[in-house]
């Protein structure tokens, strides 16, 4: 009993992970209606950036955790610049290549930077362990986790709350439509790419705050993008949710049942999880409800 | 004072759509515009607010000038700011936005706050079935409360000009004739001046100054609207009646139409 509460706790922390990488991929399919591919690399750029400034730079944990912000607002700003925006008014799917195309590009580039090594900052934050509902967790988990937390409720607020998360909101429905009440889409555009490069490059800290910065990180946007598929691409809680869902389901399968198979049951959960979902609801589990009246 | 001269359209590089539409909206006025289906009116409307663009489509000859300035090739938003703002055909809403923030929405390019919450308490005496709708999901509303929210949303961006496409299609009698009240009122104590696309010809000869009919991209008859409502071919083409005051068929219709379209 207590290894299965050990398994869906730890599950649900590593699910924020996940639930992170899938809100910035929703961010941008909402606004722009693009499935982008490149939010593994934004992601794993951000965790770069954060390391460089905490490790080599050996600065406070705050001045890194600006600039690394400030470094993926400025990528994502670019990315939307110079390969989206010269696409405005083209078919989705080229949009979609285009994202394809900056991801191995920029994975060409953090490859180089690495050259096969592996770095971490976990030895420049806090260690430990706390013991919470009888379950002792590490501490580096405990603060991904709350990050995560902070960072749904944060865009909650925002979009609720301001008027550029209002005109998000309004270009997400009807792009002519928002450009006849006076929104810029164009900008709203290049703020989303900001905001969810932002948003992923949080996601790529926390992530590389339990596992080392190396080859495989910006793949996990692959990861991030399944989660977003289960979730229903449009929809900011359903990320949330298919992210806990896909934590837990990978903790807790691969607990009960790596000794029986011989392991490797954690890098098939999501697919398993994905199919199932789509078999039975084919827009994810938060899906946008059309409104229909009768 | 709106003036739209000789206006070309072209979708898609090959759809020509617009062959040379002129015409003038002054300060104040309503000015109705009317046609049958596929004439041009609604691409007219879009030709002047610059949404046109998110269509492919392109004005290719011609001007529009607003007060003096030339706006076509402007962005919409740029367009917006400088007041024309168009209510869009089939009342289109943000629908999972609610009724107040689809108004708020209406404002976006506004930054005086004063002036937004005194033009939401406007909207409201306007329509103060909104208010009560205030934090309802829009896409729930009946055709006619989405109309008043539509034309909420228009007077939120303190417009000089509204071009309103089709407010009364599908609404019942009634409601018809309570936004054509509205739209006269705002006319009157706002000072906005207003063109107005509609089907229903006589409600818009009703409270238009002017009017245009236009057909297959051009504008084929113009005049003061008290005027054409006694035109015979306005009276056999919409209000359907002929000098008899009798109903004609639809094939009396047709016979207009080409005597036209071969004039034309
Ligand atoms: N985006 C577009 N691409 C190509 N052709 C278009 C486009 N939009 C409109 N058209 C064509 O232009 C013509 C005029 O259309 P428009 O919508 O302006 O007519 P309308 O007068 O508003 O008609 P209705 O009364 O039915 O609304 C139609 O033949 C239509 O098929
Ligand atoms: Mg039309």
């Amino acid at each position: 009993m207590n290894e299965l509460v050990q398994l869906i706790v730890l599950g649900l922390m590593e699910g924020g992970l996940y639930a992170m990488v899938a809100a910035a991929i929703v961010l941008v399919f909402k606004s722009t209606h693009v499935v982008s591919l490149a939010h593994g690399q934004l992601m794993a750029f951000g965790a770069l950036a954060f390391w460089f400034v905490l490790v080599k730079l050996d600065m406070p944990v705050p001045v890194a955790v600006i600039l690394a912000l400030a470094f993926s607002a400025m990528l994502g700003w670019t990315t939307e610049r110079f390969a989206m925006r010269p696409l405005i008014g083209q078919p989705l799917f080229a949009a979609f290549l285009t994202t394809f195309a900056v991801f191995l590009m920029m994975d060409g580039i953090f490859q180089l930077m690495l050259k096969g090594e592996s770095v971490s900052f976990a030895a420049h934050l806090p260690k430990g362990n706390v013991m919470m509902m009888g379950v002792s967790l590490p501490i580096t988990q405990l603060v991904s986790f709350g990050s995560c937390l902070v960072l749904f409720l944060g865009l909650a607020l925002f979009f609720r709350y301001t008027k550029v998360g209002l005109g998000m909101r309004a270009t997400a429905e009807d792009h002519q439509l928002a450009q006849s009440t006076g929104i810029t889409v164009r900008s709203i555009f290049s703020h989303i790419w900001v905001l969810s490069a932002v948003v992923a490059t949080i996601g790529g800290v926390s992530l590389a705050n339990v596992m080392d910065i190396y080859y495989p990180l910006p793949y996990l946007g692959i990861k991030g993008l399944i989660v977003a598929l289960v979730g229903g691409l449009e929809s900011l809680t359903g990320a949330l949710l298919a992210g806990l869902l896909l934590g837990i389901l990978e903790n807790v399968s691969a607990g009960y049942l790596d000794p029986v198979v011989g392991g490797g049951v954690k890098e098939v959960a999501a697919y398993v999880l994905l199919l199932l979902v789509l078999l039975i609801k084919p827009y994810g589990l938060l899906g946008l409800v059309r409104i229909e009246r009768i | 004072m709106l003036r739209i001269q000789n206006v070309e359209v072209i979708y898609s590089d090959v759809i020509l759509v617009l062959k040379g539409v002129g015409l003038e909206v002054p300060a104040n006025r309503i000015v109705a515009l009317l046609g049958a289906n596929g004439a041009g009116k609604t691409t007219t409307l879009k030709a002047i607010s610059g949404v046109l663009r998110t269509e492919l489509g392109e004005v290719t000859d011609g001007s529009i000038e607003f007060e003096g300035t030339r706006i076509d090739g402007m962005n919409p938003e740029e367009i917006v700011r400088l007041g024309v703002v168009q209510v869009m055909e089939g009342r289109r809403l943000f629908e999972h936005l609610t009724v107040e923030e689809n108004l708020l929405v209406g404002a976006y390019l506004r930054k005086d706050k004063e002036g937004i919450l005194r033009d939401l308490e406007k909207a409201h005496g306007y329509f103060p079935r909104l208010k009560d709708l205030g934090r309802r999901t829009s896409g729930y509303l009946s055709g006619g409360e989405r109309q008043m929210l539509v034309m909420g949303r228009a007077l939120m961006a303190d417009p000089k000009t509204m071009l309103l496409d089709e407010p009364s299609m599908g609404l019942s009698p009634i409601m018809v004739k309570e936004i054509f009240r509205v739209i006269q009122t705002i006319n009157e104590q706002e000072g906005v001046s207003i063109l107005l696309v509609e089907q229903n010809a006589r409600i818009a000869l009703g409270i238009s100054e002017r009017a245009y009919v236009m057909e297959n991209g051009r504008i084929v008859l113009d005049g003061p609207s008290e005027k054409l409502i006694e035109n015979a071919d306005i009276k056999e083409f919409y209000l359907g009646l002929s000098d008899k005051g009798k109903r004609r068929s639809y094939r009396d219709v047709k016979h207009y139409r080409r005597r036209k379209r071969w004039l034309g």
